[in-house]
């Protein structure tokens, strides 16, 4: 069993294109980031395989690579975790066709969806959004406070995500977060590798 | 995790004669489960999971019940679009087009029992996709059709003959297909026709159904 990561890197095509996601996860990993979620919805499959691959190659060992939704790519790529939400297959079906050691991670937004992804055996939840953030526009920022409901009631690692910036990290794990995920923070940052090591380092401290 | 049961050489091409698809919108609100039960019912030999929206958890659900179906009739069961839903659901047979795996990817995952169909664009997709290992294609689409607006011309039933002239695995037709012209695809070489608004959207499905099974057997010269 792999263990499970602290500082999670998401990838946003917008924030930086896909050509580019592998060589940046490649250095911010060295940096700290422990695992980098490939999420691209819109991309043909085909195409998510190719990135998935490059991505898995870039990382060597440094970061565990996660697949979002799709455990077909995930199997072929030799990934390391899936991350499920609420529409992706259950986690109890997702755990049978996944190699032993392969981490699932369940998207949660309620504290009953993080129950049912605990009954169904997830590794951990990632929960949000904590804060408001400009790739979830019109979401509601739910606060620590939505943190400590869902860590008070469930026994497997939450991990915080939405507009955390190195600055939040101690408030959000103070409130029972395990860890962070991160899209902008690193991805938007002028300086991407400074940037991990300064949520690494916040991480550290509250830990 | 089992899957895939061998349909492969004469069995798949009868399989294939009448395919049915599934579409929710189309289905009038009755459940994927009531139309695949009355298309078993009329004489479908092959049904496909077609799941464009939604999530799977409920796709894994309506799977299982349509799989279930399939099996006790030796209908074969297909996925469409994702591998790891078909071999979630010990499928018979994962369908494949442009914007999904790539069928050499999806055959290091199924195995070799998993039938694996392909649907090209052109011709030159038709002979890749074979090369490429997939086990039948769909070609379409035929006639004019309302279901796919994405579909592009018909492209009637000449390419048809020009595919099966070039391939050897089997071919099903899909596009506007009911049972006044489904004779005229398998005349140009079809294995079946697959079908989603002419069956699935019927008053009576099961009827339907048998009209097109009748109207293939027809054209193929059996009972």
């Amino acid at each position: 069993m792999n263990s499970i990561p602290r500082l999670h890197l998401i990838s946003d095509s917008r924030l930086c294109p896909l050509d580019r996601f592998a060589a940046l996860s490649r250095v911010v990993a060295c940096a700290g980031v422990s695992a980098v979620h490939l999420r691209e919805k819109m991309l043909p499959a085909g195409e998510l395989l190719a990135a998935a691959v490059v991505l898995r190659e870039a990382l060597g060992g440094s970061a565990t690579l996660f697949i979002n939704d799709r455990i077909d790519l995930a199997l072929l790529s030799d990934a390391g975790g899936v991350q499920l939400g609420e529409g992706s297959l259950p986690v109890s079906g997702a755990r049978t066709l996944l190699p032993p050691g392969v981490l699932i991670g369940r998207s949660v937004h309620d504290v009953a969806g993080a129950r049912r992804a605990t009954e169904d055996g997830a590794d951990f939840v990632m929960a949000g959004h904590v804060y408001e953030t400009a790739s979830k526009l019109g979401q509601t920022a739910r606060g620590t406070a939505f943190i400590e409901s869902i860590a008070s009631v469930v026994s497997i690692p939450v991990v915080a995500i939405g507009g955390i910036t190195p600055e939040r990290v101690g408030d959000v794990m103070r409130a029972g977060a395990y860890g962070v995920a991160v899209q902008s923070g690193i991805l938007a940052a002028p300086d991407p590798e400074t940037a991990a090591r300064s949520y690494t380092e916040a991480i550290n401290d509250a830990g | 995790m089992a899957s895939g049961t061998g349909f492969r050489g004469d069995r798949l091409r009868k399989a294939l004669r009448v395919y049915v698809l599934t579409d929710r919108s189309l289905a009038r609100g009755r459940s994927e489960r009531e139309i695949v039960e009355a298309a078993i019912a009329g004489g479908a030999t092959a049904i496909q999971l077609r799941w464009k929206t939604g999530s799977l958890h409920e796709a894994m659900a309506i799977g299982r019940e349509l799989g279930d179906l399939c099996r006790a009739s030796g209908v074969m069961f297909v996925v469409n679009d994702r591998v790891d839903l078909a071999i979630a659901l010990g499928a018979d047979a994962v369908h494949l087009g442009d914007e999904d795996l790539p069928i050499p990817a999806a055959r290091r995952i199924v195995g070799d029992a998993m039938v694996i169909g392909y649907s090209p664009a052109t011709l030159d997709d038709a002979l890749q996709g074979e090369r490429l290992g997939a086990d039948y294609l769909g070609v379409g689409p035929i006639y004019g059709t309302a279901t796919k607006s994405d579909a592009g011309e018909p492209v009637g039933t000449q390419r048809i003959t020009e595919v099966c002239r070039s391939i050897t695995i089997p071919v099903v037709g899909i596009g506007g297909i009911n049972a006044e012209n489904a004779g005229a695809v398998i005349e140009a070489g079809a294995a079946g026709v697959a079908v989603i608004s002419s069956v699935v959207a019927a008053d009576d499905v099961r009827e339907a159904t048998m009209r097109l099974a009748k109207a293939v057997q027809g054209a193929i010269g059996v009972e």
